[in-house]
């Protein structure tokens, strides 16, 4: 990894005078297009990529048989018990819808404030969270007593006569998390588009030039396409910024709106999109950095996009800190008991071990991107960012399980232990998350060709000639 | 062929018309067809002999209601004329424990007894009832009955078989006398019982009749001997108790008339009137130490030092031979009790020895106590009750023929008296029991009985009132009762309704109304026992003080559960959690915590208990409360072979608890000197509260809160602040920010439940529980918490380990007019009725649980599995009958919660629409208030100004809980009131 490093030119360096390079190396826009497709083009699969592909539909055969156990045998399978209603399932859907947040956020709000790094990772960041969307949904669903019937959620005018109930939360969820989705998924198809075109040109068997023809919609890169695609990309930008918001305030209503001690506080709707983003950057650094080295991008991807990562990481991170400090001075300022032993009881009674682990994860270790080291050293960035992932899986833990397992009366209170089920099922749904990625690096390009194109130096109209005048002007 | 087609063009009605042959030919001459000759015709009859025909005809029809009633009891086939399907009709019945009756009304739908409630005439439970009584119906339809005769060697035999086995034997027998026939029977009040075996000592003069259970009142009649010279029972009056002293007598639990106890108690427990004060002193906790004013830990072996010292402080003297606190307590306890003469008893627990008893009925007489508070009525007769003789004969191979009738001996009997070797020895046995049991698999027969719920029985209430049961059902299985059985010896095989009736006309002659008014009645009016006066004697106490000595005294209970054993493979009363330690499933050790702490033990480990050579490896629970040095060890687990749900080792099914039996003395006496060793392993309790394993976080939490919880005041403080359960949480005015769109007018339900007469006896719990068709959920999954109790009593201790106050509280489903649950519903299967109801809508859940974990009360309960899997066997198609047809079974996946008995208020008002009366207070009774001893719940409508509930709210002692949530629970809490005794308290202080 360092070899290729050496020798090119570090654009971490703050220089105010000059914009960084965010594509380095020898590279063209053919090198570009060559450098991305290649990846999709592979003929065979390799055999890494094979024993990682079957391992994680092992796995997700395994989050299958899990289900269907459920749904033979019932909620009783996990260890949800009479206080703790919502246990694991909710939590790894909060977890997921969560990590699901980065893609977004990546590309359309670092699109509409003008980020240009955004483009080498805005292509991974959204399969991300499509996937990670995939996975969360599937928790809800399965979730309820009646599978068979969570239908009944959607206002769908049936027999019955019977529209949801549209005061609980829990419908808001359907609503946000569905939207979110449906425009996550739009959005990075209609980014897709032209690479998909590109790979379809390049194609040399018969059956890629269909099935890549067919999923191009006749993208034939004519100045009226590119207007259009611009004006689409930029009108889904605009819809989808809102849901960046949305969808985790809307999640964190569920708790919000409930009176549950540990539940019912007014800081969760901005306290969950932290927490969102915070979770997803950390999942996209988990997975970009081995996938840069793998299929070499180190090029596109580079240093100072990851660094640019680390330091929203330390941000959000702090976010999160002061969310969770706030909390406890609220619990104590309102002079509500109920409220100030759920946060004692929190840090200090019989899920304190989950409570610091949440802290040392999400409040400590991203600190050390405090050094320049650590956030421009690949290995160290993956472990701080595995460690934000478990952070943020237990501070749901935490906000879901504990409040639950001791509220009002004290002779309900109850400990909550998860089953081997619950373990299983969690375990599955990373399954489900890496078969889909997997099958995402090896069939569709993995970074945006033609936006990163946009952002290199040869993009520029007056690229040879600009060089050129600054340093005669510097030089003057 | 072809003659028979000749005409077609004429209709035939039979094939001998259309071949018109003879027969049919001379059956058209004949006016008369069907009489053959002319001597049937009437003309034959002379006037004389038709008139002879015409009153004898017109007398015989008389006749027919001289005969016995037939007894068939069929299922409906055809509607009868004037019954309505499905309507409920109540038939007041009984069932017997311990040899006292519970009187019970039965509703039965369509000829299936359904639902059981304690009758509501008889003075005794006044429609209260017990949680036995409660869980007799799911008694009646365990699939695991026994459901005919057999022999041990196998072969199924039948009824007729077991006859002629039994003449066969009494033929061999009965020349000499009866030698070597012996009948063991549960203990029974029946006079019809008394009666058959009278006359069979009277055919069989050298046979014995032994009536024994290993709960029994030995030590208390002793006591009555002691003190007066005759078995006297005593009858207390609370209601006219001001100072009541409890030593070690579990007036409201354990008791055979607790269910009258409890109410006389809990009327005397209203603040604006003159309240009573109630002492316990006891070695571990009972209901009635719960609710007491003041308890003092005590040894059993102490009791009648203590007693003694009362004693000498009444006589003027010094409370000596006790401990500083025992005397101090003693001192106060004797002078509240002198200030009270005339209104104030001790009951003593059936467990302590005579001397106690009799000690206790000489400080009664000092306290002028009888006929004012203490009534005495004979003991009715008992017979021959010498078990451990009958066993010394069984081994000595002088018994040939032993017939052991609804008894279990072979488990439910001191594992010391060996009494499987000693039937062994006997070469013909035969049992009687509802189960195939432990000592149905060592007779050499078995024959099936007949549940309470099906056939005719008499027994003595504990007033001595004569309580008759009738069948509600024809025995589902082939079983007989026991007095059908006793019958057959003597020699009468009759049903078992002539024999009660029998017994009965030899008092009451064959008056035929009476008959029918004392079957309507469920028992006699006027029945009950005459009032006896007798003298006291003068005696010594520590004659009859056999109370054994040691490091740990260990107390046998019976289980508030399982009683002796026999309910044990009932699944409504295994899952009952404990009023004290909420254990379910389970029977433990109840230790102090200090003996705990030194013994390095905590709830869960395993300890060996030996007293001489038996020993016993049992799990300990740390009792809050238990006087240091004693334990507590309730009967009735272990099971060997009770079935499906009270362990079979036969089937490989593990038994819930352990087998107190094991090391109790021969004797069957309830106290023991054990020795405790700790042993390897831990055995997992499951218990609905937990409550040790607690952190210091959550003890600080739930100190903090409780008193807002349960909210409670001494009477000087009440006094002074009538209103102080109104002052104990302080938040701002709870305000609405709409209007409640619930109508002002109509029916607005509520409940109230008054803390100062809870006793927390269970009751309720199991009566909502049949009522509802709650499901049962094994031991698992009440580890995970997932009982399903609509109805659970909350107990929390408070203060000191060693000493600490105790408060119960009965959580129901609260019916918030601001449901927390029903706003977060996504599909709306839980709302709000027009009268206030907070409604489940099970066909409409989809069970997120969100509505559960938004419940601040944590009522909700939810299906986290099918529960009711086990219906879907055929072999347990019976346990449908158990079934309420009123109230929904719920699917898996579904919330469900208390309806506060919404089926019980549509068929009122359903009554109320037919009627066209409108719905007085008091019509609607909910299953909880119902079975309710103690008149603690009153449901009814808020906005009838006259109504109980009405007054209840309104009343100054009341408050909602969690009421600064905003939530307008419709249920609200009277606050509790405690009475200490003003020289104690300030000695506490």
């Amino acid at each position: 990894m360092s070899s290729s490093l050496a020798g090119v030119q570090d654009n971490t360096i703050e220089d105010p005078t000059t914009r960084p390079t965010l594509v380095l190396g020898q590279n063209d826009f053919a090198s570009v297009t060559d450098k991305v497709c290649r990846i999709a083009e592979r003929g065979g699969a390799t055999r890494a990529w094979k024993i990682a592909f079957t391992a994680s539909v092992a796995t997700t055969l395994m989050l299958f048989g899990m289900i269907v156990y459920l749904i033979s045998t019932g909620v009783g399978v996990w260890g949800n018990n009479n206080p703790v209603g919502w246990a694991w399932p909710i939590v790894n859907f909060v977890f997921w819808v969560g990590i699901g947040h980065a893609g977004t956020l990546i590309s359309a709000i670092l699109y509409l404030f003008r980020q240009r790094w955004r483009t080498s990772i805005n292509r991974f960041a959204e399969a991300m969270t499509i996937f990670a969307v995939i996975c969360a949904l599937v928790f809800p669903g399965i979730h309820v007593g009646r599978p068979w019937l969570a239908w009944w959620l959607f206002p769908l005018p049936y027999p019955q006569n019977m529209w949801p109930n549209f005061r609980s939360p829990l419908l808001w969820d359907v609503f946000a998390v569905g939207t979110y989705f449906t425009v996550s998924l739009l959005f990075w198809y209609v980014g897709l588009i032209p690479d998909i075109a590109t790979i379809r040109d390049r194609a040399t068997t018969k059956i890629r030039r269909v099935l890549y023809g067919f999923f191009a919609l006749g993208w034939r890169g004519s100045h009226r396409h590119w207007h259009r695609y611009e004006v689409a990309y930029m009108i889904l930008a605009a819809l989808a910024t809102p849901l960046v918001l949305s969808v985790h305030s809307v999640v964190s209503f569920d708790f919000a709106t409930s009176q549950l001690p540990g539940w019912h506080t007014t800081i969760f709707p901005p306290y969950f999109v932290a927490g969102a983003i915070f979770s997803g950057f950390a999942m996209v650094l988990t997975l970009m950095i081995p996938c840069r080295t793998i299929f070499g991008m180190q090029d596109l991807v580079t240093m100072r996009h990851l660094e640019n990562m680390c330091r929203i990481l330390l941000a959000t991170g702090m976010m999160v800190g002061y969310a969770y400090s706030i909390e406890f001075f609220i619990a104590w300022y309102s002079g509500n008991p109920y409220e100030g032993f759920t946060f004692l009881n929190r840090a200090f009674g019989p899920y304190a071990w989950a409570y610091w682990i949440m802290v040392s994860c999400n409040v400590v270790a991203p600190q050390f991107f405090w050094f320049k080291k650590i956030r421009t050293t690949p290995w160290m960035m993956v472990v701080v960012a595995i460690f934000v992932n478990i952070g943020m899986w237990f501070e749901r833990f935490v906000i879901t399980v504990t409040s639950l397992s001791r509220d009002f009366l004290p002779s309900s209170w109850a400990y909550f232990k998860p089953t081997t089920i619950d373990i299983l099922t969690f375990t599955g749904s990373f399954g489900l998350f890496f078969s889909l990625f997997l099958l995402f690096c090896r069939f569709l390009p993995v970074v945006a060709i033609s936006e990163v194109k946009a952002v290199m130096p040869q993009a520029h109209p007056h690229h040879h000639d600009d060089h050129q005048a600054h340093a005669e002007e510097a030089r003057a | 062929m072809s003659s028979l087609n000749n005409d077609r063009s004429t209709y035939w009605r039979s094939l001998d018309e259309l071949a018109r042959n003879d027969y049919f030919r001379r059956q058209l001459e004949n006016e008369f067809p069907g009489q053959e000759s002319d001597e049937d015709l009437p003309s034959s009859v002379s006037r004389r002999r038709f008139l002879q025909l015409l009153g004898a005809s017109a007398a015989l029809a008389g006749m027919t209601a001289c005969r016995w009633e037939d007894e068939k009891i069929l299922p409906y086939a055809a509607r009868p004329d004037g019954t309505e399907p499905g309507a409920a009709r109540h038939f007041a019945s009984m069932m017997e424990l311990g040899g006292v009756a519970q009187p019970l009304l039965v509703t039965s739908r369509d000829g299936r007894p359904n639902k059981v409630e304690g009758n509501p005439d008889h003075p005794m439970v006044r429609g209260s009832s017990s949680v036995f009584a409660q869980a007799l119906m799911l008694g009646l339809c365990d699939p695991e009955r026994s459901k005919n005769p057999r022999r041990r060697d196998g072969e199924a035999a039948g009824w007729a078989e077991f006859s002629a086995f039994l003449a066969d034997r009494l033929a061999a027998l009965g020349g000499q006398q009866g030698r070597g026939l012996a009948i063991l029977a549960d203990l029974s009040s029946s006079p019809t019982m008394a009666r058959l075996r009278r006359e069979i000592l009277a055919k069989f003069p050298a046979a014995r009749f032994v009536q024994s259970a290993p709960v029994d009142r030995a030590n208390e009649i002793e006591g009555s001997r002691l003190a007066y010279g005759r078995e006297l029972r005593s009858i207390f009056r609370l209601e006219a108790a001001r100072r009541i002293v409890s030593l070690d007598c579990d007036l409201f639990g354990l008791h055979p008339d607790a269910q009258r106890l409890s109410r006389d108690w809990a009327r005397g427990r209203d603040p604006k009137r003159e309240m009573n004060r109630l002492y316990a002193i006891e070695s571990g906790y009972s209901t009635t130490g719960a609710c007491a004013d003041h308890r003092l830990q005590l040894k059993p072996s102490r009791a009648l030092a203590f007693l003694s010292a009362v004693e000498s402080v009444l006589a003027g003297g010094e409370a000596t031979g006790l401990g500083k606190d025992e005397a101090e307590f003693a001192s106060a306890l004797a002078r509240d009790l002198a200030a009270h003469a005339g209104a104030a008893l001790i009951a003593v627990g059936r467990h302590l020895p005579a001397g106690v008893h009799a000690l206790a009925h000489r400080l009664n007489e000092r306290l002028g106590a009888p006929g004012k508070t203490v009534d005495y009525i004979a003991e009715p007769d008992r017979g021959d009750q010498d078990l451990k003789g009958l066993v010394a004969q069984m081994s000595s191979g002088a018994i040939d023929t032993l017939l052991i009738l609804g008894a279990n001996p072979v488990y439910a009997s001191p594992a010391a008296l060996e009494f499987a070797a000693a039937l062994a020895k006997v070469p013909h046995s035969v049992h009687l029991g509802l189960h195939h049991d432990e000592t149905a698999r060592a007779a050499t027969w078995h024959l099936p009985m007949a549940h309470d719920l099906e056939c005719w029985g008499d027994a003595l209430a504990w007033d001595g009132s004569l309580v008759v049961a009738q069948p509600l059902i024809a025995p589902l299985y082939d079983g007989r009762s026991a007095i059908e059985v006793v019958a057959l010896l003597a020699g009468e095989e009759r049903p078992g309704r002539e024999l009660v009736r029998t017994t009965w006309s030899q008092g009451h002659g064959s008056d035929d109304r009476a008959w029918r008014h004392l079957i309507h009645d469920g028992f006699d009016k006027d029945g009950a026992a005459r009032i006896e006066t007798a003298k006291l004697r003068d005696f010594d106490p520590m004659t009859a003080n056999a109370a054994p000595t040691g490091a740990f005294e260990l107390v046998f209970q019976p289980s508030p559960a399982v009683w002796d054993g026999r309910f044990a493979n009932n699944g409504w009363l295994q899952e009952l959690p404990d009023f004290m330690s909420k254990l379910t499933w389970d029977n433990a050790l109840m230790m102090a915590a200090a003996d705990a702490d030194r013994l390095e033990l905590t709830t869960g480990s395993m300890v060996r208990l030996k007293r001489g050579e038996r020993q016993l490896d049992c799990a300990v629970y740390v009792m809050p409360g238990q006087a240091p040095g004693t334990l507590g060890l309730a009967l009735g687990y272990g099971r060997r072979e009770a079935g499906n749900v009270g362990g079979s080792l036969s089937r490989e099914i593990g038994a819930p608890g352990f087998d107190a039996y094991a090391i109790q003395e021969a004797s069957g006496a309830a106290l023991a000197a054990v020795v405790v060793e700790k042993i390897d392993g831990c055995h997992e309790l499951a218990a609905t509260q937990s409550h040790h394993a607690i952190d210091e976080i959550g003890m600080k939490g739930r100190e903090e809160r409780l008193g807002q919880l349960i909210r409670e005041a001494d009477l000087e403080e009440y006094e002074k602040h009538p209103d102080f359960a109104r002052h104990v949480v302080h938040h701002p005015e709870l305000e609405s920010l709409w209007k409640s769109p619930l109508p002002e007018d109509g029916k607005r339900w509520g409940m109230a439940i008054d803390l100062n007469k809870c006793v927390g006896c269970n009751a309720c719990v199991v009566g909502c529980q049949a009522e509802n068709n709650i499901p049962v959920v094994g031991k698992a999954d009440v580890l995970k918490g997932r009982e399903m109790h609509w109805i659970r009593i909350d107990r929390y201790f408070r203060g000191d380990i060693a000493a600490p106050e105790v408060v119960q509280q009965p959580v129901a489903c609260q019916h918030c007019e601001n449901a927390p649950c029903e706003q977060v519903c996504p599909v709306a299967a839980t709302m709000h009725s027009h009268e206030g109801l907070n409604d489940m809508v099970y066909n409409r859940c989809v069970g997120t649980r969100y509505c559960a974990n938004n419940c601040p009360y944590k009522v909700r309960r939810f299906n986290f599995f099918n529960y009711h899997k086990e219906l879907k066997e055929a072999k347990n198609e019976s346990l449908k009958m158990a079934f309420n047809p009123e109230v929904t079974v719920r699917a898996r996946g579904v919330m469900e919660k208390c309806t506060y008995c919404v089926q019980r208020i549509a068929s009122a008002r359903q009554e109320s629409r037919n009627s066209g009366r409108p719905i007085a207070d008091g019509d609607i009774v909910s299953a909880c208030q119902q079975a309710c001893p103690s008149e603690a719940i009153v449901f009814g409508d808020l906005n009838d100004r006259d109504a109980a509930v009405r007054h209840l709210h309104e009343d100054s002692r009341s408050y909602a809980l969690l009421e600064e949530l905003n939530v307008k629970p419709r249920t609200q809490y009277l606050a509790r009131v405690r009475n200490p005794n003003p020289e104690l308290a300030k000695d506490k202080s």
